[in-house]
């Protein structure tokens, strides 16, 4: 099996090679065939992997690394496939390396790839462009594994650029529509801003370590850099620039909300599986560079916090169902980014396994709903679904309870629940913002519940919803539910798996536990979460009327457009970066330089024009120029 | 002057020999074919008796290819004095036998339907192959002026084959006054060198030129030879023919024309002028500087906007063969080598696309209608995808583009030019290298952009003409991408 890793990656790219190449000559069901296959036999290959992974890793003998003081994970497979750059002083591998933190991220995204592109077979089965549909969604997961499993950062790297690929491909899937071109522009350009940090936080790397392998980067980093050193300082900041940049979080996170522009499964993967989460890997991976640079490591849990809370309140004022799933993901990736931030690493990585469940679920179930009421996204317009679409509904629910993260029920819950309680003892105003998000977000989940499924039905829903694709959503749903008991805190009886498996590879959050205050944070956590569910109810099932109030013109109706707009962020960036560019752009349209080539065309034109008309046909002036020729090469010969 | 007839003389002589034979064979032939035609023997009409004089031509070509590695072992040989057989010219030969061949089987697609057409374009066509064969084997004056004008008779008939067409017509007409008028300048050029030198022997002459300063007369006797020499490869100012000639003539006479005419004049003038020490020869280095710069400019410049696919052409040659001027400039008395493989893997890249480019355009062609304007290579690739490729790979590898034979051959060319230290070429060269891309991609853009006006019809592709297409377009891509046996077979060649 261990031999066998460099084949996760490979699996779906290639069935991204077989689809680019003769997709468009094979039968749709060849098709999905060959993008399911890719997918599912990555993720059985993946889980055969991660038992043997684990099996092994439990009965080998190694210094854990959560004492915290030996910073470099010390379990881990290396596959060296080939050198691929090695000239004076410059290596880079192809290599993967698989520890705990990466089996985690590579169960996930196999699986709930899987699980989309199963379910896409059915919802793009009348779609024109389906064999480019599913070639980009396997280069897609193909990118996001390479990422992963990348043992240096040169190769990491290209995953990363090759997942930002994928995202614009997929986003502007309906290129036709120029709308749709231009989310996928936006997406990748204002990804690019943060990549290109990233990209010099490598350079910086190299330089300073002269290596790019990611266990010789942290071992020497760790090693050569004092805590709180400048180097250490950047280098910290400027891979946190790109991390920021994929994973939408303030202030880069503008593109994702635009990014509803594709279709509704890419939203599910690139929300879930990939891309987003690729950011909170990254602070993941390079953790220990974060531990020498704790200021910036507090900036990550800050921006956490911060856009935890800004996105939740977006999300409360989207009347666009995918809008509003969209910033629920900037808001739970806020969460990660907390976690991260206040050193609960590996309950950071555990809400990132429960949201790509029922992130992937919600959206999934998204798309049904809105293919079926003939493209409706607004939820005002929805409406009373319970009883046409029962399975939706249930699904539905599941996630979007997860998503609240409802008391011992969900999974969202114990993730949750697990950052929040490592939040307490370490910073207690990000604590609070956790918990105010809480609130809010167990408000908008329950809202989208309310409005869509209960109430009056607007819109008919059409047709059935396919085998193919309900089986993902039910088996999401349990899953959305059910994920959670991988890692039950001992407090409430459980066994921490996930936390005991990635504490292989991450510090343990080093907390000496205080069970009252972790008993008090779990109180208030669940007591909000349902205070949030309840007013969602209220405002929005018993009483719409109040829901209609709230938006009554006036100061509130101002702020919640203000928050509808995603706080103005788009109108921001356009006046102070985009209109100034263009204009500069504009200005510089007919510029000096461009004169002069312009004149070097010009002047070729005209000589064209002039020595065309030496070509009029004539015979003896063909003659007499012959022999003018002759004449001047005589003269040439004579008198020089 | 007394000559003993050996073996060696015959063998080192058998491909010029069995090219001259196939031509009065063929007319025999057509001429007995038609009386079988007339008294019913053969199917009526002329459609039997060209194809029978395409396949004998095609055969007399191949066996005089295959011959020439049997000249090859009597070689380097002087035949009388007129002629020699060395390794240098068997390559050219070649070249010019190849390129025949493609013209033979070129031609043959473009008369298909064509009953009138009559079998003498093979005759015409093995003729003027003879003298552009006995050009490149040439040491004398006699020899030179004999080859130049089997090949310029024969060519003024080609030109004007289409009897049908006033274009045509014209073209011969044209071809014919201008040739024979720049004939009288060569003619008078060497009446001076022998006055003054009293020596018709090339190499005698070079050796001449190599050991001192010249009088005026000689210089003045070999700047009229050359007016002769640059009207053959439409070299600036004596270029003005070349457009009407090769848009008024049928596409494979054109490609004729483009390649084995001036690559036969070429081999020759190159033979007798690289190595020359041009420092000695001052006026000669200045006349001829000037000819290759003006002529890549007012080649590509000719070209820029020219809307006549067949004119575009005609002055892309012109240019193109002011790049190979470069070759000769950069020999001087070291090198030679360089030079010749440098002119050798020119003309072969430029054999291979003027060859391919015409070839397509005289696929689309025929007797009735030139395909020649650019609405009809407009969306060319949804009619005929196959011929477009090609034609963009011929295209591109005229501009030079990475990956075809071209970019080898302007690269050897470069080489050359830099190794001499000739700023100035070197600098026209890339200057008009970046003038020439405009036009060469505005044509192969011009192959993928949707036509604008009703398509002309599509055209069935005769097999021969696609065969020779095919060949063309492997060996573009074969020897861009793996240029080792052309390099090898040409210093092969040098060391000979």
């Amino acid at each position: 099996m261990r031999q066998l890793l460099w084949l996760i990656p490979a699996l779906p790219l290639a069935g991204f090679v077989i689809l680019a190449l003769a997709g468009r000559a094979m039968p749709r069901r060849a098709v999905a065939a060959v993008a399911v296959l890719a997918l599912g036999l990555a993720c059985a290959l993946a889980v055969g992997v991660g038992v043997e992974f684990v099996a092994q890793g439990s009965a080998t003998q190694w210094t854990s690394p959560a004492d915290g003081q030996s910073p470099v994970p010390a379990y881990a497979w290396r596959q060296s496939l080939w050198q691929w750059v090695g000239v004076d002083g410059f290596k880079s591998d192809v290599v993967l390396r698989l520890d705990s933190l990466s089996l985690v991220f590579v169960l996930v995204i196999t699986f709930v790839g899987a699980m989309i592109v199963l379910y896409s077979t059915g919802f793009m089965w009348g779609d024109d462009g389906y064999s480019r549909f599913f070639a980009y969604m396997n280069l897609f997961v193909a990118m996001m594994l390479t990422l992963v499993l990348a043992g240096d950062l040169l190769l990491l790297y290209l995953g990363w650029e090759g997942v930002g690929l994928c995202s614009f491909l997929l986003i502007g899937f309906w290129y036709k529509d120029p709308a749709n071109a231009r989310a996928a522009r936006k997406a990748f350009i204002v990804t690019r801003l943060g990549d290109t940090a990233f990209a010099i936080g490598l350079f910086l790397l190299f330089t300073r370590l002269g290596t790019l392998d990611v266990q010789e980067v942290l071992s020497r980093a760790a090693a050569q850099w004092p805590a709180g050193s400048t180097l250490a300082t950047a280098a910290a900041l400027l891979l946190l620039g790109g991390a920021i940049g994929k994973s939408a979080q303030l202030p880069l996170q503008t593109w994702l909300p635009d990014a509803m522009a594709g279709p509704t499964p890419v939203s599910a993967l690139i929300h879930a599986a990939t891309m987003v989460t690729a950011g909170v890997y990254l602070i993941a991976r390079m953790h220990v560079l974060y531990r020498l640079a704790p200021q910036v490591q507090l900036l990550v849990g800050i921006i956490g916090g911060a856009t935890l809370v800004y996105a939740g309140l977006s999300a409360l004022t989207q009347t666009d169902l995918k809008r509003a799933l969209a910033y629920s993901t900037i808001s739970q990736i806020g969460y990660m980014f907390l976690a991260l931030g206040v050193g609960a690493w590996s309950a950071g990585i555990f809400h990132f396994v429960t949201h790509a469940f029922f992130k992937s679920l919600l959206f999934l179930a998204a798309g049904v709903i809105i293919q079926r009421l003939h493209e409706e996204h607004d939820i005002f317009r929805m409406g009373g679904l319970l009883r046409r679409m029962p399975l939706v509904f249930w699904t539905f629910l599941a996630g979007a309870a997860s998503l609240a993260a409802l008391p011992l029920v969900t999974a969202g819950y114990y993730s949750k629940d697990l950052i929040l309680s490592e939040a307490w003892s370490s910073n207690k105003l990000l604590w609070s913002a956790g918990v105010l998000g809480a609130f809010i977000t167990a408000l908008y989940s329950f809202r989208l519940v309310g409005v869509i499924f209960f109430g009056q039905e607007k819109t008919a829903p059409r047709g059935r919803t396919p085998a193919v694709m309900a089986l993902p959503l039910v088996v999401l749903a349990v899953l959305a539910v059910a994920a959670g008991f991988i890692n039950v805190p001992p407090l409430l009886g459980g066994w921490p798996g996930l936390t005991r498996l990635l504490e292989w590879t991450l510090p343990s959050a080093g907390i000496h536990h205080d069970v009252a205050a972790e008993i008090g944070s779990s109180l208030a956590v669940a007591l909000t979460t349902l205070a949030g569910v309840a007013v969602a109810w209220l405002v929005y099932v018993r009483k719409p009327a109040w829901s209609e109030a709230i938006v009554r013109p006036g100061l509130r109706r101002l702020v919640w457009r203000w928050w509808n707009a995603g706080w103005g962020f788009d109108w921001l960036y356009d006046r102070l970066f985009v209109r100034p560019f263009v204009g500069l752009a504009r200005l510089n349209r007919d510029d000096f330089i461009d004169s002069f080539f312009d004149s070097v065309a010009w002047t070729s034109r005209q000589t064209h024009r002039a020595l065309s008309l030496t070509q009029n046909g004539q015979l003896r002036w063909y003659a007499m120029v012959m022999a003018l020729g002759a004449i001047l090469a005589l003269g040439v010969a004579i008198f020089i | 002057m007394s000559w003993n007839w050996t073996m060696a003389d015959a063998q080192a002589l058998l491909p010029l020999m069995v090219v001259s034979a196939a031509a009065v064979v063929v007319l025999l032939v057509l001429a007995c074919c038609r009386r079988a035609g007339v008294a019913g023997i053969l199917p009526a009409g002329e459609t039997p008796a060209t194809r029978i004089g395409a396949v004998l031509t095609v055969i007399a070509l191949a066996a005089a290819l295959a011959l020439l590695p049997v000249a090859g072992a009597a070689a380097p040989r002087s035949v009388t004095f007129l002629v020699i057989v060395d390794g240098y010219g068997l390559f050219f030969a070649g070249l010019l036998l190849s390129a025949c061949i493609a013209v033979a089987l070129l031609g043959h697609s473009y008369f298909r339907q064509e009953t009138s057409a009559g079998g003498e374009f093979y005759v015409l066509l093995l003729l003027a192959a003879a003298g552009a064969m006995t050009l490149v084997f040439s040491r004398h004056f006699a020899s030179f002026f004999l080859g130049l004008e089997i090949l310029s008779v024969s060519l003024y008939a080609l030109a004007a084959y289409n009897r049908a067409s006033l274009a045509g017509l014209e073209a011969g007409v044209k071809y014919l006054v201008l040739a024979a008028s720049s004939a009288s300048f060569l003619l008078l050029g060497m009446a001076f060198v022998y006055a003054k030198t009293g020596t018709m022997d090339l190499g005698r002459l070079a050796q001449l030129l190599n050991a001192a300063p010249q009088p005026a007369l000689v210089t003045v006797g070999l700047l009229l030879i050359m007016v002769g020499v640059g009207f053959k490869l439409a070299l600036v100012p004596f270029h003005l023919w070349t457009a009407d000639v090769y848009q008024g003539a049928p596409a494979a006479v054109t490609a004729f024309i483009a390649t084995v005419s001036k690559g036969a004049m070429f081999a020759l003038l190159m033979r007798y002028l690289v190595g020359v020490n041009f420092t000695l020869q001052y006026p000669l280095l200045a006349v001829l500087t000037a000819v290759a710069v003006g002529s890549m400019f007012v080649g590509n410049l000719l070209a820029l906007r020219q809307e006549n696919v067949k004119r575009l052409l005609a002055y892309s040659s012109i240019a193109q063969l002011g790049y190979l001027l470069v070759t000769l400039l950069a020999a001087g008395p070291g090198g030679r080598e360089l030079a010749i493989r440098a002119a050798g893997g020119f003309l072969a890249a430029y054999f291979i696309a003027t060859l391919g480019a015409f070839g397509v355009v005289s696929l689309l062609s025929s007797p009735q209608r030139e395909a020649e304007s650019f609405d009809d290579y407009r969306g060319l690739a949804w009619r005929h995808p196959v011929l477009a490729g090609v034609l963009a790979a011929m295209l591109l590898s005229l501009a030079g583009i990475p990956l075809t034979v071209g970019f080898i051959g302007k690269f050897y060319v470069l080489a050359a030019g830099v190794n001499a230290n000739l700023a100035a070429l070197v600098a026209a060269m890339v200057i008009n290298s970046g003038i020439g891309l405009y036009y060469y991609l505005r044509l192969a853009i011009a192959l993928f952009t949707p036509s604008r006006a009703e398509p002309p019809p599509r055209v069935a592709i005769h097999p021969a003409g696609a065969a020779v297409l095919a060949v063309l377009t492997v060996l573009l891509v074969a020897v861009g991408v793996y240029p080792q046996p052309l390099l090898r077979l040409l210093a092969a060649v040098v060391a000979l």
